[in-house]
């Protein structure tokens, strides 16, 4: 199975496994227990509850252990399917606007395509290009603009965008940058095309075999629709000739092209070259932004839906900064979320069993108003979830201790800046403040919706009724005295009057949200059990979504004693034990060195720290070198040599980890240090 | 407040020791000790030291290693769950994960790469994986009909793309997966070009397949962009320090304190010489195999080498040769001295065993 290269010039080492680019370790054994059903693991626990069972105690252990493991996996599939598919039809909802008017402009462009009439037979299925007119060269584009430099979060939005188009009869073929490389030419992209469309590879790529394909099959009713997802990241050169040849196609194969752009609409004009430009014929399309998303995907997954599963405060925090500050991606969030659900999963396999109990009527409401003053539902959320802003609710004297509450040493980084120190300069209290100034006709629109948002809490539905009620009252009221009134002073006043009374009504929303907030919205981690459903561990979260190699491979080597845990290396201050691991040696020696690091010198400090304790009976046989015997000094070339050898272990090892670059021919006494502070 | 002022020194922090680091370099305490005054060892000795030296912390070694085992059913799972997992921490992981595969993996079947080596042909590894699964597919009865028409084909003469997608082929059960590949240094020089990288993730992300990868260089991380982290090879990172020398993955290494190998220059020339037009290295093998042919001389005549290249039909006038030299030169490939006769003539500054080796290697 394996390959036949070899490596060549360096001693081979024993096991023939390593030197061997690939090879198989073994091929999968039975799968017994992978597909049982937990209902099925359960009856053979019962089984083995028999009086037998002390005989098979370790078996019935091993059982239950896979049990265990099928219904977590089972359970995890269960709950993370559906968040998943919420997440898709959240995010393919929030597009379909656009989507149907992206398939609406695919007709109309066909249409014109076609308005001349099909091809006749004999120019259909000639091998050249078949243009009549040079006007009918041109090359419908649907520029889509993402908003959004992080295109990977579009990747989904284009994939979405092909089936919408397929499910409607159109042929489609979604490229990427991969298919326009230079490398490859326009090879490239045609392969990817054909591939797509004939099923087939083929190593001779010819538009021409598109054209004959189009042709056959009964596909003459529909267009072929050409999506590529990320036309900034395309070589322009590639790009430009495919465009080129796509229009001189254009009668046979009634192609569409729609390209997405994140920066700016000039972009394909920066990008191609100008022939390519003149046969496009674009039209834009624009789509939400990123920061929409996750509203729309938070609403849906945190807080719309009764959830068997939920995170803390803190890692809902720390997954909001992640996205602010780090990486702001939507998919990295999910990723998130995702991880988190599998720690959760692992640690409390049994959380499916509760139905979820959340904050989410509320947090609704509250995001209702929110989205008049532009906050971002996520940072609602993140104040909501917090228990200490919770339990300090009324007194705001407790201030200070919020400060270094969402704050842990290693992931402060993530925590973040502007987070509301207390509830006074906090979110919900800027939502509330603005129920307050709202307009008449938003806080109607507001109140409308909270009507539908509470109908499941009567007392509050009562409650907006009333307020809904009162404002249509004053509205009615207003009309009246309107139309009545005649004298400009009554209706001045009239008009103060009114807007006291609207004031009032604001008031009263306020102070119904306020209610709201204080009687219902319970952060989940101030509810007995809640440890069940929801997921706190950020830390854990943390390590598994970054990783951090450059600071925890410089921690592992600079305090390597903490990880071996052994006895002998407990060192106190700053010195250096020669029973330390070597690469930790020589890397705490390191820090003491600038940029540039002298081997030699190091080499030397090397040998002080490991020969500590023999530094003073190596000095006297030192004096005595002349009257050593051979055997002995034997003995201190060996020695010599194996300082070396152990030197040069260290140094190799800390090349691999990129601590550490090699001397150059320039500088061939001095290694460079690559990293400074972790 | 507070907490971006501790932001701010954090960063600013980092610049100084970046800073104080560049200091300490450029002044005066610059030391000017050499390698070279402490006499270098052969390269063998070295090795065969390194080999016998005793290991330190060998007990607590192998007790963090059997710590790790505990570990073992959650990997599992996160793979389960559609992850791929990137181990990282200081020491080798290659005993670890290839324990961990033989282990816990055994309803799956598993490949190994090594990546610390010098040059892996990711095309081999997919149509071995492509065999396994198909192996598997068959002897469980999943096959289907189509996938039957296809195989007629061998998978060493299909494409990449077509083994990528029988790769990616429907499965029953959405989340499991057949075959698991463990990639040593999945950062090492056999696997770091980008064009490897790309085929790594869009092996990662076939449905039949989950990877589990070790990495060890500090910036490993820039090897892949978002779409590729996220959405393809779908890392879960774990810190799993093991300690364990870096036995295998270090053989490729120079030593600093021995002799320069030949190797190493070999390697540089090789290079140097691939990166350069057929022409230009017709005329490299011709002044090498001149010079490995006249040990004793001092160097290649360059009125010789001209009307060898001539006669070869490798150049076609005196400009074109010196061009070539130019390029060598430059490189530092070739150098001139005079010859006994006082006659200029060309050699190449590497020893003959490295000559031998760098030829070898641009005529394969």
């Amino acid at each position: 199975m394996a390959s036949s290269a070899t490596v060549a010039d360096s001693p081979a080492p024993p096991n023939p496994d390593n030197i061997q680019p690939f090879f198989v370790i073994h091929k999968a054994f039975s799968r017994k227990s992978k597909k049982k059903s937990p209902r099925a693991g359960k009856a053979k626990r019962k089984i083995d509850l028999s009086p037998l069972v002390s005989k098979n105690a370790k078996k019935a252990d091993e059982e239950s252990v896979e049990e265990c493991d099928s219904m977590r996996m089972e359970y995890f599939g269960i709950v993370w399917s559906k968040i998943e598919t919420t997440i898709k039809n959240v995010l393919r909802d929030m597009n379909i606007n656009v989507f149907s008017d992206i398939h609406h402009w695919v007709r109309e462009s066909f249409n014109t395509i076609r308005s001349s009439g099909p091809p006749s037979l004999t120019e259909a299925t000639c091998s050249f290009p078949f243009v009549k007119d040079t006007t009918l060269k041109k090359l419908f584009t649907g520029l889509v603009l993402t908003k959004n430099m992080e295109f990977v979060d579009d990747l989904l939005t284009f994939e979405d965008l092909g089936l919408h188009l397929k499910s409607h009869g159109c042929h489609v073929a979604n490229l990427s940058s991969l298919d326009f490389l230079a490398k490859n030419g326009i090879g490239g992209c045609l392969r990817s095309l054909l591939r797509q469309f004939l099923m087939v590879s083929l190593d001779a790529a010819d538009i021409s075999i598109l054209a004959s394909w189009y042709r056959e099959h009964d596909k003459y009713n529909n267009p072929v629709v050409i999506i590529i997802d990320d036309m900034e990241r395309c070589c322009g050169s590639i790009l430009s000739d495919f465009i080129l040849m796509l229009s001189e196609w254009a009668i046979k194969i009634p192609v569409i092209l729609i390209m997405g752009i994140s920066t700016m609409l000039d972009a394909p004009s920066n990008a191609l070259t100008s022939n390519a430009l003149q046969h496009l014929f674009p039209c834009k399309f624009i789509l939400g932004t990123p920061a929409e998303r996750m509203d729309a995907v938070v609403a849906a997954v945190l807080v719309g839906q009764p959830s068997t599963f939920s995170i803390s405060h803190k890692v809902a925090a720390f997954m909001r900064n992640y996205f602010v500050s780090q990486d702001g991606t939507l998919t990295s969030f999910v990723r998130a979320l995702k991880i988190a659900c599998v720690q959760h999963f692992y640690v409390e396999p049994l959380s499916f069993v509760l139905r979820g109990f959340l904050l989410q009527e509320d947090c609704q409401c509250l995001y209702d108003a929110a989205k008049y003053g532009n906050i971002r539902l996520l940072d609602i959320l993140c104040e909501a979830l917090n228990p200490e802003l919770y339990n300090s609710r009324g007194t705001d004297a407790q201030a200070e201790s919020e400060k270094d509450s969402g704050r842990s040493p290693s992931n402060g980084c993530f925590m973040d800046r502007q987070y509301p120190s207390s509830r006074k300069d906090g979110f919900i209290n800027k939502v509330v403040r603005i129920v307050k100034d709202l307009p008449r006709s938003q806080l109607y629109n507001l109140l409308k919706s909270w009507e539908e948002r509470t109908a499941d809490i009567i007392e509050i539905h009562e409650d907006v009724k009333e307020l809904l009620f009162t404002l249509k009252s004053e509205e009615h009221k207003r009309q009246k005295q309107r139309s009545t009134s005649v004298s400009k002073r009554h209706i001045s006043r009239a008009q103060l009057n009114m807007e006291r009374d609207s004031q009032v009504t604001n008031e009263k929303a306020a102070t119904l949200i306020d209610r709201m907030i204080r009687d219902y919205m319970h952060p989940l981690e101030c509810v007995p059990f809640h440890e069940i459903i929801c997921f706190k561990n950020v830390d854990k979260l943390q390590l598994a979504l970054v990783g951090d190699p450059r600071r925890r491979i410089q921690v592992d080597l600079l305090e390597s004693h903490k990880i071996l845990q052994c006895n002998c290396c407990n060192r106190k201050g700053s010195t250096l034990l020669p029973s330390m691991h070597d690469t930790s040696i020589m890397y705490n020696l390191a820090q003491e060195h600038g940029d540039l690091i002298n081997l030699l010198d190091w080499y030397q400090s090397f040998k002080s720290v490991v020969l500590c304790p023999g530094v003073k009976r190596k000095r006297k046989s030192k004096q005595k070198c002349k009257d050593m015997n051979e055997p002995q000094k034997q003995s201190e070339i060996l020695n010599l040599v194996y300082n070396r050898a152990r030197y040069c272990r260290a140094v190799t090892e800390l090349q691999i980890t990129g601590l550490l670059r090699m001397p150059s021919k320039r500088r061939p006494d001095f290694a460079q240090r690559v990293a400074f502070g972790l | 407040m507070d907490e971006i002022d501790d932001r701010d020194e954090e960063e600013f922090g980092f610049s100084r020791n970046y800073f104080l680091a560049k200091e300490l370099g450029g002044s005066g305490k610059k030391s000017t000790n050499k390698l070279s005054d402490i006499g270098l060892v052969d390269e063998q000795e070295l090795r065969a030291a390194m080999a016998n030296s005793e290991p330190k912390h060998e007990k607590e070694v192998s007790a963090l290693m059997e710590s790790y085992k505990s570990l073992y059913p959650q990997w599992v799972f996160e793979l389960r769950c559609g992850f791929a997992l990137l181990m990282y921490g200081f020491g080798s992981k290659k005993a670890l994960l290839e324990d961990f595969a033989s282990i816990a993996l055994t309803e799956y079947s598993v490949i190994v790469i090594n990546g610390y080596l010098q040059s892996i042909n990711i095309k081999q590894v997919v149509v071995a994986m492509a065999e396994v699964l198909w192996d598997q597919l068959k002897s469980s009865g999943k096959t289907t009909s189509a996938s039957l028409g296809k195989v007629q084909q061998p998978f060493s003469s299909r494409s990449m793309d077509d083994l990528l997608s029988f790769l990616n082929g429907s499965r029953k059960h959405e989340n499991d997966f057949d075959i698991c590949l463990v990639i040593h240094n999945i950062d090492g020089p056999g696997l770091r070009d980008s064009e490897t990288q790309q085929y790594l993730a869009q092996i990662a992300s076939c449905s039949h397949i989950r990877i589990v990868a070790s990495v060890d260089h500090v910036n490993a991380p820039l090897l892949w962009d978002k779409k590729m982290v996220h959405t393809q090879f779908n890392w879960y990172w774990n810190h799993v320090p093991t300690f364990a020398p870096y036995t295998v993955e270090g053989v490729f290494f120079p030593l600093i304190l021995s002799h320069g190998s030949a190797s190493q220059s070999a390697k540089t020339a090789t290079i140097i010489l691939q990166s350069l037009t057929p022409n230009a290295q017709s005329v490299f093998k011709i002044l090498a195999e001149y010079l490995l042919s006249h040990p004793d001389e001092e160097g290649m005549p360059i009125d010789s080498l001209y009307s060898i290249s001539r006669e070869r039909f490798i150049v076609s006038s005196q400009v074109t040769l010196n061009s070539h030299l130019t390029e060598f030169k430059d490189h530092e490939l070739v150098k001139t001295r005079r010859n006994s006769d006082g006659q200029d003539c060309l050699y190449i500054p590497l020893a003959i065993e490295a000559l031998a080796k760098t030829i070898s290697e641009i005529s394969q």
